[in-house]
């Protein structure tokens, strides 16, 4: 046994993929002498997890972290480097691992649609062998902590998003899992709905003291629950440490988002960095630092007809963008 | 014993999926007898203008049809519904959660999926089946009955290997998920004894999509037709073609997880 | 309007040619019933000399006519549009100035033959050497008699599926109704065996019926085995279901849309 409950070395992931062009030709050339690019998803990480830790995996869409994930969970083979989580190598796919961990995938469904949860359950207690007695006892758990009951007797197609989140997430810990790799576990839900899961994870860590891995769009996810976060970039690991000394180390920005009452003709520029944002075209975004936030804010009052005017954290992506691609 | 606990828990699951659409039930159970109507009167239609086909009587035919809805019914009882069952879940990633389950993966893929009412079709089958061989009048032993048992189970078990190849090459070439319609399309090939189709047919039938392999061969068996040395032939392919089958398992695996070079 | 169709066509056989190993897949399916019947009845007529006055090669060009007839009325307009319905993406077509079914949908279908039919020829060449079938019944003024039927074929069947792919709009038990309708296909059409085979009352309520005008009628007119008197009632009767057709489904897609649209799907 090693001390760590997950321990990465140099562990690189490669994919080959196909050069594709398009037209008949091509799909005839290519067919006889196929021409591959080689994709670096994840090279040479390296971290270690103790047992009881919930760290948050952080990096911008096909940064590595999910095929990180995958390779941790088994799924996947490395083309280089190790892997230990709970003394085992994870792609050997053992039973006695299986049975210790689970992989929550928010935008997958392990539950059959058309039956209520409480029948899947029964059938992955049968499918992870768990005795009766602990079945029923992990299950008045997890139904204390997500109030699970009066969603059990419903098909599953009928619950809401959030609903079936929890189901999904019970239906992985059933077999009380020491390690948990949960990849974007609130994704889609509303903000109650991501506080509902958050609060239950943090106190499923404190009573079975589980270690969590887990990677999160939102910000908030993380400022919650983890003391430590890695990022990953490029399939490089680019920080690991104190989520604190992270926000200390990249300048902390804050984004003002501003409607105007009148048309946009003023010139925001000289208030901070404007920022365009694709989702929100009426608004118009400027980028402060974040000590300077009150001091900007007071004067685009004084000085513009302001309708509206919001104060938020830049999107977790950005700010990772902006600390380590420059 | 344990894999017996999981196919009740799987049986459990899918009797209340069928629960949950109980008119399409119905209306399956009614389009069932209708085909069996159409089976019945096909053979009719073909008795009516001669006596024998490829030397099989009318009493053997019906026999045969009830062997050939064996094999039809574990077509549509199992291999239809989990190769949607298993497309969709390579479409969609919940692959992923199939594999990371601490049971073999094959097993969970053949049967994740079972149509339950379905099994009053083998209770169908059972009785065209003997009923058949009473009309045909065949002299039958304990020993043939025996034979014929083993042989439909091993031909059985050739269809499903050749599914878990189709649906195994789906990790090769993602864009492969028509991979059964082949098994189904030649199937009614079952239908009637090999011995009425010309050379290329019946190679075709019982070497490369082997359904005459568990529908012919059994009943021929019963009908004494096969020596010892071809019932041992057949039952060696049955077990050859369920080992080649969960290599070729076991490698898709290797390729869906990268691990093969 | 012919640009409006020639569009259709880029695009649906642009659409059908991502498919075409599916594609293969369907036209197997498609042609072993046929196939395993030619063998089982010339292997009984070779047995016998003949069946009812049919000879192996009666069989053998009547099954070798019938992949060709069949290639060219059958469709999959119960594939390619029901689940339009069911799962709402037809939304998008009907607010088009253009007839979903009778242009997008009937195009689709020709795409597919017009794809399918490379699959086909290979085959049927290959059957032709296997059983060197005898066509001398075939004349030219036959096959010029049965071109306007096979379309009449084609079009009869084609309304009729789509009416009946047009009850997705009430049910979604469609596909059962289809596989009803196959199954009085296969009973009426002379799919399974030529209609002469047939009990004397199958085959009475079968002139009757629009099925053989897919199979059976053009067939007989290709291979030259209909009298005139045979000839013109069956034209007869192809007009007659052709105009009931039309009103059928103009009468199920009129009300269907309605509905839909009521629904607000």
């Amino acid at each position: 046994m090693s001390a760590e409950t997950i321990l990465v070395e140099k562990l690189s992931k490669t994919y080959k993929v196909p050069e594709r062009e398009g037209g008949f030709g091509a799909a005839v050339r290519s067919f006889f002498k196929r021409k591959y690019n080689e994709v670096k998803a994840v090279q040479e990480v390296n971290f270690r997890l103790t047992q009881g830790e919930i760290v948050g995996f952080l990096g911008p869409n096909g940064a590595g972290k999910t095929t990180t994930l995958k390779m941790l969970s088994g799924l996947l083979h490395p083309t280089g480097g190790k892997a230990h989580v709970l003394g085992f190598t994870p792609w050997e796919l053992k039973p006695d691992y299986l049975r210790s961990m689970t992989l929550v995938m928010g935008q997958r469904n392990r539950l059959a649609w058309d039956i209520p949860a409480a029948d899947s359950f029964l059938l992955n207690q049968a499918i992870y062998r768990i005795p009766e007695d602990e079945y029923k006892k992990t299950y008045k758990e997890l139904d204390e902590l997500l109030e699970l009951g009066p969603l059990m007797k419903k098909p599953v197609r009928n619950l809401s998003l959030g609903e079936r989140m929890k189901c999904e997430i019970a239906a992985g810990l059933l077999h009380r899992p020491r390690v948990l790799f949960l990849d974007e576990p609130t994704i889609g839900l509303d903000i109650t709905g991501q506080a509902h899961i958050r609060e239950f994870l943090r106190e499923y860590n404190r009573r079975t003291g589980a270690t969590i891995l887990l990677t999160s769009h939102y910000m908030a996810d993380v400022t919650a629950l983890c003391e430590r976060i890695i990022i990953i970039h490029h399939g490089q690991l680019k920080y690991d440490g104190g989520i604190n000394e992270l926000s200390r180390k990249i300048a902390p920005f804050k984004l003002i988002g501003v409607i105007l009452a009148e048309s946009n003709s003023h010139d925001l520029s000289k208030y901070g960095t404007l920022v365009r944002n694709e989702e929100d075209w009426e608004k118009q975004y400027i980028q402060v630092k974040a000590e300077d936030v009150t001091r900007v804010t007071s004067g685009l009052l004084a000085d513009l007809p302001i309708h509206d005017i919001t104060i938020t954290d830049p999107p977790i992506e950005d700010v990772i963008e902006q600390a380590f691609n420059q | 014993m344990n894999v017996l606990k999981l196919l009740s828990a799987f049986l459990k699951v899918n009797i209340q999926m069928s629960l949950a659409y109980r008119a399409d039930t119905v209306v399956n159970i009614l389009l069932n007898l209708m085909w069996l109507g159409w089976e019945l009167l096909s053979l009719g239609i073909i008795f009516s203008n001669t006596d024998t086909i490829g030397g099989w009587g009318f009493g053997e035919l019906i026999a045969l049809l009830g062997v050939f809805r064996l094999v039809h019914t574990l077509m549509i009882a199992l291999i239809w519904p989990n190769t949607e069952k298993f497309n969709q879940s390579i479409r969609d990633g919940s692959m992923d959660y199939t594999l990371l389950q601490p049971v073999n993966s094959m097993f969970l893929v053949t049967f994740s999926r079972i149509t339950v009412w379905r099994a009053w079709d083998l209770i169908l089958a059972a009785i065209l089946i003997v009923i058949g061989v009473n009309m045909a009048g065949d002299t039958t032993t304990l020993l043939s009955v025996l034979t014929f048992i083993l042989l439909t189970v091993s031909g059985t078990i050739v269809i499903y290997s050749l599914w878990i190849v189709l649906i195994a090459l789906t990790f090769w070439f993602t864009k492969f998920d028509n991979n059964v319609t082949i098994l189904q399309a030649l199937l009614d090939a079952g239908r009637y004894p090999v011995t009425v189709y010309p050379v290329w047919l019946r190679i075709l039938v019982t070497f490369i999509i082997p359904i005459a392999v568990a529908t012919t061969v059994p009943l021929q068996a019963l009908r004494g037709d096969l020596n010892l040395s071809r019932v041992l032939m057949f039952l060696v392919i049955g077990l050859a073609s369920f080992l080649v089958a969960s290599q070729v398992w076991k490698r898709g695996l290797k390729q869906y997880s990268g691990a093969s070079s | 309007m012919f640009k409006i169709f020639r569009r259709l066509w880029q695009v649906n056989w642009a659409e059908q040619w991502q498919y075409r190993a599916n594609l293969i897949m369907y036209l197997l399916y498609w042609l072993v019933s046929p196939i395993i019947y030619l063998a089982v009845w010339t292997s009984i007529a070779q047995s016998k000399g003949s069946v009812n006055g049919l000879t192996p090669n009666d069989f053998v060009t009547y099954y070798m006519t019938l992949l060709v007839v069949d290639q060219i009325t059958s469709n999959i307009v119960i594939h390619t549009f029901a689940y339009k319905v069911q799962d709402g993406s037809l939304s998008g077509e009907l607010v088009r100035p253009i007839h979903p079914m009778l242009t997008n949908a009937l195009v689709n279908n020709i795409a597919f033959k017009a794809l399918t039919i490379m699959g086909f020829i290979p085959v049927w060449i290959v059957l032709f050497f296997l059983y060197k079938p005898d066509f001398s019944s075939v004349t030219f003024s036959g096959i010029l008699l049965a071109l306007p039927a096979t379309m009449m074929g084609f079009l009869v069947g084609f309304l009729l599926s789509a009416a009946i792919t047009s009850l997705a709009f009430w049910t979604t038990r469609v596909y059962s109704i289809h596989e009803f309708y196959f199954a009085l296909m296969l009973l009426f059409s002379g799919q399974f065996v030529p209609l002469t085979l047939m009990p004397k009352l199958i085959q009475d309520i079968a002139q009757y019926l629009p099925f053989q005008l897919l199979i059976y009628y053009p067939i007989q007119l290709i291979l030259g085995k209909l009298s005139s008197t045979q000839i013109v009632q069956g034209y007869v009767t192809g007009i007659t279901w052709l105009v009931i057709a039309i009103l059928v489904f103009n009468w199920v897609w009129r009300n269907g849309v309605k509905r839909y649209s009521a629904v607000g799907a």
